[in-house]
């Protein structure tokens, strides 16, 4: 990673991130995120990431839930993840506009905590069973026998095109005198 | 049938279009065969519909590490490429697209001349040889609208693509040719339609090696069909011939030798040569069949990228079979365009797991989130077309170990100007075609991990300019052959299985009568 101002922040942040957890080290297993309010700042980092009006919260919390596992898995994780929790709640994100909520992303992209929520959101948001549904995505369709005629070509709003070759499309590949395009050897490349 | 480790056999290595077709042809004339595959065997009951699980039941995820400035480097550093680690290979995940080589892509240099930076070069066949196997590959296969067979008919991301190529003036569209069965054929049924392709077809209709060749090889009694075999290194005897093949069983991670007379490397183009380097020796420090030093190098992925667009009203792109629509207009080299050689566009959907993944790696935000929210009426397209080899473009042994402890591979990718002006061309004529329909908001998506893995052996009629000969057999080592795409001397615009099948249908050919002749 280079080395930007704010990855120096973030680097004196996790600092002091990591001396706060050592001094906690005595109880076993920190969990962070875990206060009320932790998964729904979260959640809310994520629709303000990917913002879908038709998914309902749980959805969204769902996936906060997943990322905050992330955020548990190590030490490091942890670290980083408070940290970028903490930056979150100071900003009180959750309460703000989402152009603010856009600015905010937008000056922490790029730092582990911003990857691992976005990582985690692109991939767990598209692949909930219920965000499926909002789409009309049909999912599994093998054990329903696959799409008929009139299912695999239901679109209505063009005219139905022509599905074989076109009589002159052998006549153009097999045209074997590239040589005529080849007199120009200079490539533009803008 | 078994046979001895301590019996000199024929081994192949890899099961995918490349090793299972040369493994038919041999062993139905009658010539015994041993095929190691590192990853298991999954029959079609178990491939799944459902993108990420169907990814990670059988893609190859074992290290490997990426360099160069291509975008991908960035996004995907792990997973250069969408590998599958299966009997049948990637072609258990293949789509189907089978178009052939036009002629004039089998001489590139003489056609487009000089093209600076890149290290294009004549292959040392052409396509009158390679004629008459693409018709055996075809029907092999089964491509549609070839041999007599019929076109699948149109779904609805092929009615938004077609109608838009034609409101563009455009003319060579079609929903072929592509390798799962219109009507049923040789054995398989019809395509049921079911959308999926990129996670193994459940009903048999797709072609793949492990619904044709392996069961037919198996029953001829002559294969000792090996899977979760990995080899690891080549072995040589004291005059340099090649004498017997290292390989892990995957499974309980024992050492195992197979004693070799013939080997057939077919592990796609970024295995193959890693196995030949891994195969360095005293003799061949540099590794095997190396004294041209191009072993791993000019490795292509094929210049790709993809255009989705949507609508006001549904399309349900992900319906039917992904990939059965077809677009040639623009494969013609006509360097006026700003470039030299052309491009395909074919038809594409992703389901939204992938989608979610791959629209815009790395990409946030409202545009992001309203190109998605309007999945049902989404419509997505393919660009395919020749990218230039460079020799930078490369496949060496990187300092990360795989979980073997044996060096993993590095991708080393830079694009070449010429990949670039291609992709923005095809960029633009994909927003035309989609606009032309009505489309409200057009996306264009940055290379997936590649799906398309060429060149890394290079096939040269002269020694000091490749790896192996006209046959596939390394100009270095008599008994040693390779039999995947990595022995593609350019790539040329078209989807490449045809070509590996119709090239390993030939060597398979020459190997038997080499063997029956006492040659080898
Ligand atoms: C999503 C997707 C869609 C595609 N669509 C198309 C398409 O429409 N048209 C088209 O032409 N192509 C398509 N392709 C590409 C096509 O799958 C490949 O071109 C083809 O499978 C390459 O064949 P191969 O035999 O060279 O290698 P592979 O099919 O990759 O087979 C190599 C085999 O070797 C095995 N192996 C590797 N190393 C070792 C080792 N050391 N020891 C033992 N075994 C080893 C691997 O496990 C694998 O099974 C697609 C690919 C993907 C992923």
């Amino acid at each position: 990673m280079t080395i930007t101002r704010r990855n120096l922040l973030l680097g004196a942040a996790s600092a002091i991130a990591y001396t706060q957890l050592s001094t906690l080290q005595t109880k076993a297993d920190i969990k962070i995120a875990s206060k009320a309010g932790d998964q729904q700042m979260v959640a809310s980092m994520c629709r303000a990431l990917y913002p879908h009006k038709r998914f309902a919260e749980n959805i969204y919390m769902d996936v906060a839930a997943g990322a905050i596992k992330k955020g548990n898995a190590d030490t490091g994780s942890k670290i980083m993840f408070r940290v970028g929790l903490d930056g979150l709640q100071a900003k009180k994100f959750d309460k703000l506009s989402f152009k603010k909520q856009t600015k905010y992303l937008k000056s922490i992209e790029g730092s582990p905590f911003f990857n691992l929520v976005r990582g985690h959101t692109t991939v767990a948001l598209y692949d909930h069973k219920q965000v499926w549904k909002i789409l009309g995505y049909e999912g599994d369709s093998f054990s329903k026998g696959g799409y008929k005629k009139g299912q695999y070509d239901d679109l209505d709003w063009l005219p139905n095109p022509r599905i074989e070759e076109h009589p002159d499309l052998a006549a153009f590949l097999n045209d074997s005198s590239p040589t005529k395009y080849a007199s120009s050897k200079i490539i533009k490349t803008n | 049938m078994k046979i001895d480790k301590k019996e000199k056999a024929v081994v192949i290595i890899g099961t995918g279009p490349g090793g299972a077709t040369v493994a038919y042809e041999l062993t139905k004339r009658g010539i015994p065969v041993v095929s190691l595959e590192a990853g298991p065997r999954i029959m079609k009951e178990e491939y799944k519909n459902d993108e990420w699980p169907a990814f990670s039941q059988m893609a190859w995820l074992d290290k490997r590490t990426m360099s160069g400035n291509a975008r991908i480097v960035k996004d995907f550093n792990g997973l250069p490429s969408w590998l599958v680690k299966a009997v049948g290979g990637t072609a258990t995940h293949w789509a189907g697209a089978t178009p052939r080589f036009l002629d004039y892509e089998w001489k590139t240099k003489s056609t487009y001349g000089n093209v600076k930076g890149a290290s294009l070069l004549d292959w040392p066949i052409d396509g009158k040889t390679m004629k008459p196997y693409y018709v055996k590959a075809e029907n092999a296969i089964g491509s549609t609208h070839r041999g007599g067979r019929p076109p699948l008919p149109a779904n609805n991301n092929y009615k938004v693509f077609a109608e838009g190529a034609k409101r563009n003036g455009y003319k060579f569209y079609a929903t072929g040719p592509y390798g799962t069965n219109a009507a049923p054929y040789d054995g398989r049924p019809a395509s049921i339609q079911d959308g999926f392709n990129f996670q193994g077809d459940k009903s048999g209709a797709k072609w793949n090696p492990n619904v044709r060749e392996i069961p037919r090889a198996l029953k001829t009694g002559k294969l000792d069909l090996r899977p979760n075999s990995q080899a690891v290194q080549l072995t040589h005897d004291s005059k340099g011939k090649v004498d017997g093949v290292l390989y892990i069983d995957t499974k309980t991670k024992a050492l195992h030798r197979q004693e070799a007379k013939v080997v057939c490397v077919a592990g796609n183009s970024i295995e193959t040569p890693r196995l030949f380097l891994m195969s360095a020796s005293s003799m061949f420090p540099n590794g095997l069949a190396n004294s041209s030093d191009q072993v791993g190098r000019n490795y292509m992925r094929h210049l790709t990228g993809s255009v989705y667009a949507t609508f006001d009203k549904p399309v349900n792109f992900y319906r039917g079979e992904t990939m059965a629509g077809f677009f040639a207009d623009e494969v013609k080299n006509n360097p006026k365009r700003g470039f030299v050689g052309g491009y395909y566009l074919e038809t594409l959907a992703l389901g939204p797991s992938f989608m979610g993944a791959f629209l815009e790696p790395g990409g946030w935000g409202k545009d992001f989130a309203d190109m998605m929210d309007a999945y049902q009426n989404m419509a997505g397209m393919w660009i395919v077309g020749e990218d230039m080899p460079q020799p930078n473009n490369r496949i060496t042994l990187g300092s990360s170990k795989d979980q073997f402890g044996l060096p993993a591979p590095n991708v080393h990718f830079d694009d070449h100007p010429n990949d670039t002006a291609m992709r923005e061309h095809a960029y633009k004529v994909g927003e035309k075609i989609y606009k032309s329909v009505g489309a409200v908001q057009t996306w264009r998506t940055t290379p997936y991990p590649h799906t398309h893995n060429l060149g890394s052996m290079r096939m040269s009629s002269k020694k000091k300019d490749g790896v192996v000969n006209k046959w596939g057999r390394c100009h270095d080592i008599k008994n040693l052959f390779v039999s995947d795409g990595s022995v593609m001397t350019t790539g040329a615009a078209c989807n490449p299985t045809l070509t590996i099948v119709a090239l390993a249908i030939r060597q398979g050919e020459y190997l038997a009568s080499q063997l029956k002749k006492g040659n080898i």
